[in-house]
């Protein structure tokens, strides 16, 4: 059984302009695998992975023919019981370190609070399992780490304290929003190195948000082309090179590539049917 | 050679505690010649382009362009330019396109003209009309347009690159290389690119040099690049990370 099954999503704003429909139509079942999103700035990715958790604010509004979590109708849902979903259940990884964790709270205290108000864990304990959390990203002084400020850590560090807390409650859903886009390409290896074998060991579902074409076909099993809303192409993720979707085919023709020519990229050349 | 920088080194002192992000660093680069650095964030990459420019405070070593030892004057200015990384930050967002392009005229008493604005506008693929825009009512392609129309309003010889297409989408980065490869050829342009991406430095460069931890580790020609004959652990971990980046895909 799939563990989440969109059908027919739809964002809008109000805006004074008028209505901008920021996901127009999206569908897709999630088993416990990797699925990757990927499409430029403004395709609707984030606002997709939004949705799945309901974090988005008037004036956009969600529509759906369907929108299931493991049996768990996500439209109908209360907000107490939306509440009880985020974290535990389907977590979310932010892109950005800087701007996602708590500026003047020391990374132990971030870690700890949500098993100490919800968990009702005592200090020893919660402490722990932190310890343990930083341990599986494999940060090699969490002692020291708990005691540090978000500012003082690099950006490789913050990424892997933010995917430690998100997998602290052991959930079945992680979605990771452009979780290496602020990363070097070392750092980038190893961070979707732990959440390869966190899919693998804990059988969680992930949903990977780039709109890094190349990384996502190394690293999904799956893969969702978004252009202007929609999903222009669906396909495994080892056939991302034989795509048939001209957009698809021209967001890889117009990467550079290590050892071919220096003639000009080509470019991509928009049709205005694709956003049909 | 038209930038010499020899055995370079930048300190910064931050809470009593002394940073060395930038250790004896030697390159030179040729006129028209394009050379790239690469490596890991805090590898001190930009720091050497910033030294340039006298943003970064020099503590050891030289940097010379055309034999002479850097001064930071109005002569250097219209000699080496920079483009930064964030077009969304290195325009002033209170300022038309017109102001920000005849500003460095202004600055230098050169005549500012409506010809002038238009021919830069026009060089670097933007219409006329957005003269009077403003940063806001451009995308981050175009306002990458805009810093680079800004960088060359003085006719400099040297371009410093800090990663000029890393805050941009695939097919607006192929825009922007495209756009300053025409330039390079037509300008006869020095390029002194920073970049994190091995793909785009290979696109864009003759020769590079890898960095890490503020240290030169290896020099490499574009072929070398090509056909992976790096030398140092640290450059081959670096290719092989950037794998999917290869010809074959």
């Amino acid at each position: 059984m799939s563990l989440l099954t969109v059908k027919n999503l739809r964002v809008t704003f109000d805006t004074e302009a008028g209505r901008v429909e920021a996901v127009r139509g999206v569908s897709f079942d999630l088993g416990r695998e990797r699925l990757g999103i990927v499409g430029e700035s403004g395709s609707g990715k984030t606002m997709t992975g939004r949705s799945v958790l309901r974090l988005i604010r008037p004036p956009g509004k969600i529509e759906a023919d369907e929108m299931t979590f493991d049996g768990i109708d996500l439209m109908r849902a209360s907000e107490t019981q939306m509440r009880a979903l985020r974290g535990p259940r389907i977590a979310m990884v932010m892109q950005d370190p800087k701007y996602s964790l708590n500026p003047v709270m020391k990374v132990g205290a971030q870690l700890t609070e949500g098993l100490r108000q919800r968990d009702r864990l005592s200090k020893p304990e919660a402490y722990a399992k932190a310890i343990d959390a930083l341990n599986a990203v494999q940060i090699r002084d969490p002692a020291r780490v708990m005691e540090a400020y978000p500012h003082e850590l690099s950006g490789g560090m913050g990424q892997r304290v933010m995917i430690a807390m998100m997998l602290i409650p052991n959930p079945d859903l992680l979605i990771a929003d452009e979780p290496t886009s602020a990363l070097d390409v070392t750092v980038q290896a190893e961070v979707l190195s732990i959440l390869d074998n966190l899919v693998k060991t804990r059988g969680m579902g992930l949903i990977f948000i780039s709109h890094d074409l190349r990384l996502v076909a190394r690293f999904c099993d799956r893969v969702l082309v978004m252009y202007k809303g929609k999903v222009v192409e669906e396909l495994a993720a080892k056939d991302l090179m034989q795509a048939k979707h001209p957009y698809t085919q021209g967001l890889l023709n117009c990467l550079p590539r290590i050892g071919g020519s220096r003639a000009p990229l080509p470019s991509l050349d928009r049709d205005a049917s694709w956003a049909l | 050679m038209l930038i010499e920088i020899e055995n370079l080194s930048v300190t910064f002192t931050a809470q009593g505690r002394q940073v060395r992000a930038v250790e004896g660093v030697s390159l030179n680069v040729k006129a028209q010649e394009s050379f790239g650095l690469v490596g890991e964030s805090g590898s001190g990459k930009s720091t050497i382009l910033r030294a340039i420019c006298g943003l970064a405070p020099i503590s050891g070593g030289s940097i010379r362009i055309n034999g002479k030892p850097i001064t930071h004057d109005r002569a250097f200015s219209r000699q080496v330019q920079m483009v930064f990384q964030d077009p969304y930050a290195s325009l002033h967002p209170r300022h038309t396109l017109d102001r920000t392009l005849s500003e460095p005229l202004a600055i230098h008493g050169l005549p500012v003209t409506d010809a002038a604005i238009t021919k830069a506008l026009t060089d670097v693929g933007l219409p006329p009309n957005f003269r009077f825009r403003y940063p806001h009512q451009l995308s981050g392609g175009q306002r990458q347009r805009v810093a680079i129309a800004r960088a060359l309003m003085l006719q400099p010889e040297i371009l410093l690159l800090d990663e000029p297409t890393s805050a941009l989408d695939a097919s607006v980065q192929a825009e922007t290389l495209n756009l300053l490869s025409r330039l390079r050829a037509e300008r006869g342009l020095t390029f002194l690119m920073v970049s994190h991406d091995l793909a785009v430095i290979d696109h864009m460069c003759d020769r590079i040099l890898v960095m890490q931890h503020g240290k030169a580790v290896e020099e490499l020609s574009r072929e070398a690049l090509a056909t992976a004959q790096m030398t140092t652990t640290y450059a081959r971990s670096l290719f092989a990370a950037s794998a999917d980046r290869m010809l074959e895909g």
